[in-house]
């Protein structure tokens, strides 16, 4: 044993340095004093007219301590239970979790090859499928529910084919702050009641601001509904550089970290101690294609940074990797999302979506999920960084093999290599074997692997009487909403 | 302008694997290694040498005390500079800690053949029709053959792709050989290309790979390469292949000790020889996959190990040779583009400086100069990180946000003008919208990079015109002499039957 040893128990990794960090949020603090933000939201406009915030119309300017006071408030660690039970997701610093994104509007349709809209089915096989392999932690829709009776309340049925086919937390969009009430109201009933909600939720919900620093009413109202019932929440700006955002990666910054201050005053005003995340997808403006980029190395720079922030500010952060520009799942997307997939990973963001997009957002794709399966395995493999105790320096062992012997046969290589990673899809046969085998191409592998998990897996099914109860708050909405 | 004081900045990332206590142990790991175990070197004259220094030598096992590895790290340069043989200073090397420079690697037998896209021996005309390829690629930062050809005289490979290469790139070349004799004649080449031996001293215009077996065991070629090298202050790489399970521990920490310390051998003869002359040192560092009983290329282990061991080399003050770009798929394919942005991203943010297997497929048995071309667009991708983020007055914008206003947007901005430029530009990451893709003609990944490479090898001409005229007679009079030697060696050996 030696005394004063520091070790990295994993990678380390940081893009600012403190001071930056510094920098960047003295510059946010000043735009929300000089710039400030628009609100259309008469509830959220009331409670910055009776604080120390200056409103004029729907522009609110904020002064520093309100915002120094606000970040006080904010929890450092969220834990979500899945309707599995398990206290899965624990979000806290430097804890990473893997999820899906959601919402897109097509998917290709593995039997025609075509692309269309996205349904009920294809959110339900997403939801297996990401219950199925074990390195998603968490589930976003990846599709939208396009064949809801009413897109008023496509969001009930898409939690409904999201929660028939997952077990495990989840993030939810939602239509407005009706639709996040029933979906709350759905996960306190999977729960236990809202109290064990609170300690327990279900699910976080996903909001989002208008870059530049405009907030409209349906996003408002959900944030204020989530303040009140302590529903945990992300308000994550999406700036594309150049376009809704500085061009710049610091200027995006600058604006997406005001955009998210805003919001932590607003919930703060509404109801101290709420939970609720920062996020982002930040990202460029492909200037010649007019493309919002998710597979642009910007992304992963910028996210990283931004993580770092939020790091520094003691906020929860809602990242973006395993995502790409590619229209199908080929060597561009494989590029693509390894790469984000490996910053955000480095980054310790806590919540990382997206994972498995293709066609910048647009597109749904199974085996994109079932890819992103063994490529989150090779990353978290890489972040596990390097064992340096004496029984992994093996200087001894060193020392009896000798110059010229081997390791194959040795006690110590038969306890060891299981420390490492086993592949699920990657090839690593002989020419010889892999040509009698077929000469398989990863693309082959995935679709195999897509389809066996799509005919055989079934997850733990819901509780009848819990499922009748669930489809009369979807019921209602549809009534409501007819 | 707000200026401020006591600011500091993290002008790029900072990644790290081992804390300095880490580094510490596998430094002092090697140097028990190198004390107590020692390494096998099968060359009199090497050992001569290291007993004339201090060392204990018994048979053809060397053990080195701690006094005579520091004595060879005190002397070893921190800067080296290589040079494009036609003065491009663009394209000059600075070996120097965390810079890094990406490059094909040396040797597979088998080429993916660019117009059938079949696996074949590797062929003379390869040689040049990678480095021009690489010559042409802008992240390629010097260039190795991605193999060894197979249809020329038996033992000249190494002779003949240097004097093609290096005529068709001025990317500076990364060459290996058999023997003392291929290094001897190529170096006489690039004393022709660097218009005399003084002015290759100065300007050194190649660099050469040789390679320790694992565990612990330099080879008579190997070292003797190594001392002609240090002789002639040729820059060169002294680095291992160490297979995790197979010839060094499977604990990581054990085969960066192993890896260190049989390298470190080249180290100390090279310093020994000629003090300050630049040895690089790393190799490829991966795992035996028990299933299927390869050396794995595509393993994240690789690039754990390999970042890792950077940290490792940096520590002990010598440049690191590291490794990317390459996979364990037959052919490009998803799995060779996911393999290689992790290993390529991974060493960029190591800050390796020779970053060699950018194109190797089939677990390092086969060229794939297509797989190049998409590396090569990776590490463009993996630079705009490498770069980080700017943060000062104009960056954070705080005037253009405010110009702007909530709900506003930024297109016609000047600062949007100015600044969208420095956004990285792919050449063959498709941003389409859906739309316009299907219109393309619904084109994958691989189709554009079959596209690039065919019109790279098609259209690009490289320099073999700006080759001197008196330079292109001496290579063509060493390849005849070349020649001359095997000959003579194949006859003194029927002789000696």
């Amino acid at each position: 044993m030696r005394m004063n040893q520091q070790i990295n128990k994993s990678t380390r990794f940081r893009v600012l340095s403190e001071d930056q960090i510094e920098q960047i949020f003295y510059s946010a603090l000043e735009v929300l004093e000089r710039t400030g933000g628009d609100i259309f939201h008469d509830e959220a406009l009331e409670l910055f007219k009776n604080s120390n915030a200056i409103v004029k119309g729907n522009r609110v300017r904020i002064p520093t301590f309100m915002v120094e006071e606000a970040l006080n408030f904010y929890p450092r660690k969220i834990t979500l239970k899945g309707r599995n039970g398990k206290r899965s997701l624990h979000l806290q610093k430097d804890t990473v979790a893997f999820g899906t994104g959601s919402d897109l509007p097509f998917t290709y349709d593995r039997e025609t090859g075509e692309r269309r809209r996205t349904t009920w089915n294809d959110v339900n096989n997403a939801a297996r499928l990401v219950d199925a392999l074990s390195n998603y932690d968490f589930f976003m829709s990846h599709g939208i529910v396009g064949d809801a009776p009413n897109p008023q309340t496509y969001d009930r049925h898409q939690f409904m084919a999201m929660l028939e086919g997952c077990t495990k937390p989840m993030v939810l969009t939602s239509v407005d702050g009706e639709g996040l009430e029933d979906l709350w109201k759905m996960s306190c009933l999977i729960q236990g009641g809202e109290e064990e909600f609170r300690l327990n939720p279900l699910f976080v919900a996903y909001i989002e601001p208008i870059s530049p620093l405009k907030n409209d009413r349906t996003a408002v109202e959900k944030l204020l509904l989530a303040a009140e019932k302590k529903i945990p929440a992300m308000y994550t700006p999406c700036p594309s550089s150049g376009a809704t955002a500085p061009a710049t990666i610091a200027g995006m910054l600058v604006q997406s970290l005001a955009e998210t201050l805003l919001a932590t005053v607003l919930c703060h005003l509404k109801n101290p101690g709420m939970p609720l995340i920062m996020g982002g997808v930040t990202t460029l403006l492909d200037m010649k294609m007019s493309t919002y980029s998710y597979g642009a190395p910007e992304l992963s720079l910028a996210s990283a940074a931004n993580t770092d922030i939020s790091k520094w500010l003691n906020l929860l952060m809602f990242s973006t990797g395993g995502c790409t520009d590619a229209k199908i799942v080929d060597e561009q997307a494989a590029a693509e999302q390894m790469m984000n997939l490996f910053y955000s990973y480095l980054s310790g963001a806590n919540l990382i979506h997206d994972v498995g997009y293709i066609d910048h957002g647009t597109n749904a794709s199974l085996e994109s999920l079932v890819l992103n399966q063994e490529m989150m395995g090779m990353v978290k493999q890489f972040g596990k960084g390097i064992n340096t105790d004496d029984e992994h320096l093996a200087l001894d062992l060193i020392e009896k093999q000798g110059p010229g012997g081997e390791y194959v046969t040795t006690d110590h290589t038969f306890d060891h290599w299981k420390e490492w990673y086993r592949p699920e899809l990657q090839d690593r046969s002989d020419y010889e074997t892999w040509k009698k085998n077929g000469s398989k191409t990863m693309t082959d592998r995935v679709n195999e692997r897509t389809q066996h998990l799509l005919d055989n897996y079934q997850p733990e099914p819901i509780d009848e009487k819990l499922k009748e109860e669930l489809k009369k708050i979807v019921d209602d909405a549809d009534k409501r909403h007819s | 302008m707000i200026q401020r004081t006591n600011y500091t900045i993290q002008e790029s990332p900072h990644f790290e694997i081992l804390s300095e206590d880490q580094k510490e142990r596998i430094f002092n790991g090697m140097m028990r290694t190198l004390q107590y175990t020692g390494a096998n070197v099968h060359h009199e004259g090497a050992r001569e040498l290291f007993k004339k220094a201090g060392c204990k030598t018994d048979g053809v096992r060397v053990y080195f005390p701690p006094e005579v590895i520091l004595q060879a790290l005190s002397t070893v340069p921190p800067v080296t500079e290589i040079f494009p043989w036609d003065g491009d200073e663009s394209k000059k090397i600075t070996v120097e800690k965390k810079r890094s420079y990406f490059g094909p690697g040396p040797t597979p037998p088998n080429f993916i053949d660019t117009d059938t896209l079949e696996r074949r021996p590797y062929l003379r005309k390869d040689a040049s029709l990678v480095a021009r390829v690489c010559d042409a690629l802008p992240n390629m930062g010097y260039v190795q053959s991605l193999g060894s050809i197979s249809d020329v005289t038996n033992g000249l490979a190494d002779v003949y792709e240097f004097a093609d290469m290096i005529r068709n790139t001025t990317t500076p070349i990364m060459s290996w050989s058999f023997e003392r004799d291929g290094v001897y004649d190529q170096h006489r080449m690039a004393i022709a290309m660097a218009g005399g031996e003084e002015e290759f001293k100065q300007r050194p215009n190649f660099i050469f790979y040789g390679e320790p077996i694992s565990p612990l065991v330099s080879d008579y070629h190997a070292i003797d390469k190594c001392m002609y090298c240090a002789e002639h202050r040729i820059p060169q790489v002294y680095s291992p292949c160490a297979i995790g399970g197979g010839t060094v521990p499977a604990t990581h920490a054990g085969q960066l000790v192993v890896a260190l310390s049989e390298s470190m051998v080249g180290v100390i003869a090279a310093q020994l020889i000629s003090p300050g002359t630049c040895v690089i040192i790393g190799g490829v560092q991966s795992i035996l996959d028990m299933q299927y009983s390869i050396y794995s290329y595509g393993a994240p282990e690789l690039s754990l190990l390999s970042a890792a061991h950077t940290e490792a080399v940096h520590y002990c003050g010598l440049p690191m040779y590291s490794t990317s770009g390459c996979t364990d798929t037959k052919k490009m394919d998803v799995q060779s583009a996911m393999e290689a942005s992790l290993s390529i991203n991974a060493a960029m943010m190591s800050g390796a400086n020779f970053v060699h297997d950018n194109g190797y497929t089939e677990s390092g048995l086969t060229g794939d100069v297509f797989q190049t071309v998409l590396d090569d667009e990776i590490i463009g991708m993996a630079r705009v990180v490498e770069r980080g983020v700017e943060v000062n007055d104009e960056t954070m914008a705080v005037e253009e946000i405010n110009n702007v206003g909530p709900g506003g947007h930024y297109l016609y901005e000047d600062h949007t003008m100015k600044w969208f430029r420095e956004h990285w530009r792919p050449s063959l990451m498709d941003r389409n919208a859906y739309e316009a893709w299907v219109e393309q003609g619904e084109k994958t990944m691989k189709d554009r990079v079959l596209e690039k490479t065919r019109d790279l090898i098609n259209n690009y001409e490289g320099p073999r015109d700006k080759v001197p005229g008196k330079a292109n007679e001496e290579i063509e009079k060493i390849l005849k002499e070349s020649e001359e030697r095997i000959k003579k060696a194949s006859g003194n050996k029927a002789q000696n039957k």
